[in-house]
């Protein structure tokens, strides 16, 4: 074989797994809030916990709230952003951020949210930054 | 009735779309012109077909015909024409029929134009893939197989099994849901049209492809596909101009890409097409690159088809924000994607020895090689992109569940490989118009630039304040691009300005690229002094929340409150000066008033950012606000600004509140009265209003000492006039506060100051003076005191026209070279 295939052979094999490790590295799995761990990207998605009330505090510029994730765990949730439009109706929401002891401090939520009169129609995700 | 009528258009579309596509294949493989022409009445007779459904589909949306799902779920009554206009196309059902019916125009164009042998094949593959996008839009259900969605369908046909259908078949809503009020922008009408025309523009380099494969004749099909190309790539820049310059202006994500799937669903068809424009017009001056122009011009519209498969299926889910409805076409995407791509990429194969390859390999330093390198790195740069937005499914190689990846992946990989392109652009373009022999008189020839290259990155560097080593790396590449190019620009001007479509380009992309990483590395939120330093501190990783963590999250959102002016960045002084209620634009909109005064004495200006609640899902019980963001955009920098909230929608907030809660419990008790003490802080010659009356702090007042305590070390008086605008009365009052001290023991003493008529009591009970103001507290007050405020978020973001600008060179550039171009097509189709 010509040394230049092999080159390009090596170059082409190099980069396809330098990306596709970069690739697995930057995804993550949707998780709960125990099996969160020390990840600081975790994905958890859940639903609010409406009795424990949700508020956005003047002095600390933070929105907290109560999530319940998909084990039925409840823990708080600090979100360092006003209230999202549609939290309060939405039927799902995905928190990204990392847990601190018991307290998830959330750098991004997605809400998912059911459409008005389509019962049988899964809704759609938005993001809390967009809406 | 009528939708009964568009569904049978919409089939018969079809139908005579697929005798069409037969038709074609049969003149393509004979050679037969007459069959050729059986074909042509066939499109046009389909293109009548999708026309007149879509016309109907119009006028329903325009006679509010709620029972049509299509018309109830994107319009209301309430919507102006333009959006009604445009909701046409808003939901997927109706941008399949803009698709089809601009691709079927652009077969007009194509029977016209094209030469032989290229031309029936050409106009088999354009049929094929609109018997593809016909049969999403059937609503055909074949014995439980379900073909398509069609837009002519009812609410009942939508939904079966909700309960108030099955109570009332015949019903019929009284209005529809409405557009989203996020797409209410001019932005958002021509957007779409503009991104349709680059679809299937784009899928003609596709049909020429695949119509040299079969026709084995590899070289002259460049020819037309040339200008087809540019112009696609024109439309899908433009496309993603709109989109961004929306995204930027509406959203509050603060910016104006966020490597969104459906963004990536435009970029990656454009960048791959690029890089076909690339390989062709090396082709054109060299005959190298066949392979590569005929394998570009695929997997341009390969790309097309499997981002609108990721979007358009429901596979993307969670990950996108923007992604379409699952109309339940997953398998119909499927099948077209596959379709497209097996038949194309196995042509491809099939014919691959034949293909001609170049009798000897380029060299290193010669524009055959720049050039056809410059592609590959725009293909690289799309398979990296494909690969980020198809998370959902190779995402499964590494995790279950896979999310999105971060953002970090897609700029670790875009920045080096577009650092790469810049310094290629340069070289490929010196190259490109001219020979060089050997390396040294090519470096000879960049010394010039180079030097100016530097000056302007060092400058840079000092100006913006770059400490980052990478940065100023990414940053004389961008330069490079920019000087380089317009080196030659300038030298091609002098000789030949027709030519200069490339050059601009290439200035263009430099351009984009300096931008980018200003507007996006040194965007700043503009906040007080305090949260500055507070920022830095966790930054610095020294604030620890009440459990002992660190706080990693910095604070970007600015209290105004009403009339007190805030210095913000040590630039600005900002102050709230309220907010104006108004219905004419959108029912309960709020526009605020926040001024800007530049501390170094620049012009004061006015931000005016606006909140709404979003009728669409709002209701009695639930107010939806919606913020949109206001830019003052100049030269330099931009000025970015949204309200997160403020004391107008808190209150209403409160009041639906309380509505639902006196609902429930009806017996709640009002709280016992009580007279209420509050305190007023003041800066002399403001005036609060609150309940019947206002209350004005006039400014100080001499003391008479005599009135003094002994040993008094502080004595004030303040002048207070209290206002009570119903009887027409002014009250003056003069409450005294001071400091006095008593077997050394500092006191401080401020008796009550009375205004008898109104029965409420005034004392001067602190004096601030670092905020220069003073405390009042007031008893007796009925109403309770509520400040208005507003919380704002607000960024300064560097050099955003220079990305503006790098996008308009692009487009000029390509712009002028689809002219050059189509002039050279035209001539040789007169001869």
């Amino acid at each position: 074989m010509k040394p230049k295939l092999i080159i390009g052979i090596v170059a082409i094999v190099g980069f396809t797994s330098l990306l596709m490790y970069n690739f697995g590295e930057s995804i993550s799995t949707y998780t709960t809030f125990e099996n969160a761990g020390e990840r600081s990207n975790a994905h958890i998605p859940g639903v609010w916990d409406k009795e424990k009330g949700a508020e956005f505090s003047l002095e600390t510029k933070r929105f907290t709230f109560h999530m319940i994730d998909e084990a039925g765990v409840s823990r708080k949730v600090v979100y360092p952003k006003p209230k999202p439009n549609n939290f309060e109706e939405a039927d799902q929401l995905v928190v990204i951020g990392e847990m601190r002891g018991d307290i998830f401090y959330a750098d991004q939520m997605l809400m998912k949210c059911p459409s008005k009169y389509n019962d049988a129609d899964p809704g759609q995700f938005t993001d809390a930054a967009t809406s | 009735m009528l939708g009964t009528v568009g569904k049978l258009l919409i089939s018969a579309s079809f139908v005579t779309s697929l005798a069409a596509m037969i038709f074609f294949f049969i003149s393509a493989n004979r050679d037969q012109e007459k069959t050729f022409r059986i074909g042509n009445w066939l499109f046009a007779l389909k293109t009548i077909f999708i026309v007149a459904a879509s016309g109907i589909l119009i006028y329903l949306i325009f006679q509010h015909q709620f029972q049509y799902y299509y018309v109830f779920n994107y319009t209301s009554l309430d919507l102006t024409p333009r959006y009604l206009f445009s909701a046409f196309y808003g939901g997927q059902e109706g941008s399949f029929m803009l698709w089809i019916m601009f691709s079927a125009f652009f077969g007009f164009g194509l029977m016209k134009w094209t030469r032989e042998p290229y031309k029936a094949p050409v106009l088999f593959f354009l049929t094929l893939t609109q018997v593809f996008l016909l049969s999403m839009l059937l609503g055909w259900d074949i014995f439980g197989l379900k073909l398509g969605a069609s837009p002519f369908r009812t609410i009942a046909e939508e939904m079966p099994n909700a309960p108030f259908l099955q109570a009332n078949p015949d019903f019929v809503p009284n209005d529809g849901s409405g557009l989203n009020d996020l797409l209410k922008s001019p932005w958002m009408m021509i957007h779409p049209p503009v991104l349709f025309i680059g679809f299937a523009m784009m899928t003609i380099p596709y049909c020429f492809a695949m119509a040299a494969l079969w026709k084995q004749k590899y070289n002259e099909w460049i020819g037309p596909a040339l200008p087809w190309t540019l112009s696609a790539n024109v439309a899908l820049l433009t496309a993603i101009f709109l989109g961004g310059y929306w995204a930027y202006v509406t959203l509050s994500f603060g910016g104006f890409w966020a490597w969104d799937p459906v963004e990536n669903a435009s970029l990656v068809p454009w960048l791959i097409g690029t890089a076909g424009i690339h390989t062709m017009i090396i082709q054109r001056k060299s005959s190298v690159a066949q392979k590569s122009s005929i394998l570009f011009a695929i997997l341009a519209y390969i790309a097309i088809v499997y981002e609108t498969f990721l979007t358009r299926s429901g596979i993307l889910g969670s990950s996108s924000v923007h992604s379409f409805v699952d109309l339940g076409l997953y398998n119909q995407l499927l099948a077209f994607m596959l379709v497209v791509t097996i038949v194309g990429l196995g042509l491809f194969f099939w014919r691959y020895k034949e293909l001609p390859s170049p009798d000897k390999e380029s060299k290193v330093l010669s524009r055959e090689f720049m050039t056809v390198t410059g592609a590959m790195l725009l293909l690289i740069l799309g398979l990296v992109i494909i690969l980020g937005t198809s998370s959902p499914i190779l995402g499964r190689l590494f995790v279950e569940n896979p999310t999105p990846p971060e953002i970090s992946f897609y700029n670790d990989w875009s920045m080096p490989i577009a650092m790469i392109m810049a310094i290629f652009t340069v070289v490929g373009q010196y190259l490109f118009w001219k020979r060089y022999d050997d390396a040294e008189s090519l470096a000879s020839e960049l010394v010039n630039p180079l030097l100016v290259t530097s000056t302007f990155t060092i400058l840079a560097i000092i100006f913006g304040d770059v400490r980052n080593i990478y940065y100023m790396v990414y940053l004389f590449c961008g330069f490079f691009a920019i000087v380089g190019n317009t080196w030659i620009l300038i030298r091609l001007v002098k000789r030949q300005p027709k030519l200069i479509g490339g050059s601009l380009t290439h200035v263009g992309f430099g351009l984009l690229l300096v931008g980018i990483l200003a507007s996006s590395a040194y965007n700043r939120p503009l906040v007080d002094q305090k949260t500055a330093q507070y920022n830095e501190a966790v930054r610095q990783g020294e604030v620890t929340d009440e459990q002992g963590f660190k706080v990693t999250q910095t604070e970007e959102m600015l209290m105004l409150d009403l009339d007190q002016p805030v210095l913000v960045d040590g630039r600005y002084m900002v102050t709230y000066e309220g907010y104006e209620l108004d219905n004419k634009v959108r029912r309960g909109q709020q526009t605020y008033k926040i001024k800007f005064e530049p501390i170094d004495g620049g012009k004061p200006f006015y931000m005016h950012p606006e909140v709404y609640p979003m009728l669409t899902t709002s209701s009695a019980e639930n107010i939806q606000w919606s913020v949109d963001p206001d830019v003052r955009t100049r030269l330099l920098s931009d000025i970015y600004l949204y309200v997160g909230g403020s004391s107008y929608v808190q209150e209403q907030n409160d009041r639906v509140q309380e509505n639902r809660s006196m609902m429930q419990n009806v017996a709640a008790q009002d709280t016992t009265e009580e007279d209420l003490v509050q305190k007023f802080e003041f800066t002399p010659g403001q005036s609060i209003d609150i309940g019947k009356y206002t209350i004005r702090f006039v400014n100080y007042m001499k003391t008479d000492s005599t009135e003094l305590p002994p040993n008094t070390q502080i004595g004030v008086r303040a002048e207070i006039e209290l206002i009570h605008p119903a009887s027409d009365r002014i009250v003056t009052l003069n409450p005294l506060f001071a400091v006095y001290s008593e077997n050394g023991q500092s006191y401080i003493y401020s008796p009550p100051s009375f205004a008898q008529e109104f029965g409420l009591e005034f004392q001067f009970t602190e004096i601030k003076p670092q905020q220069n103001s003073i405390e009042i507290t007031v008893t007796g007050l009925e109403e309770e005191y509520e400040p208005e405020w507003v919380l704002i978020v607000a960024d300064e973001k560097p050099l955003i026209s220079v990305v503006w600008s790098g996008t308009f060179l692009l487009m000029i550039g390509f712009s002028i070279s689809i002219f050059r171009h189509w002039g050279r097509e035209r001539k040789k189709n007169i001869e």
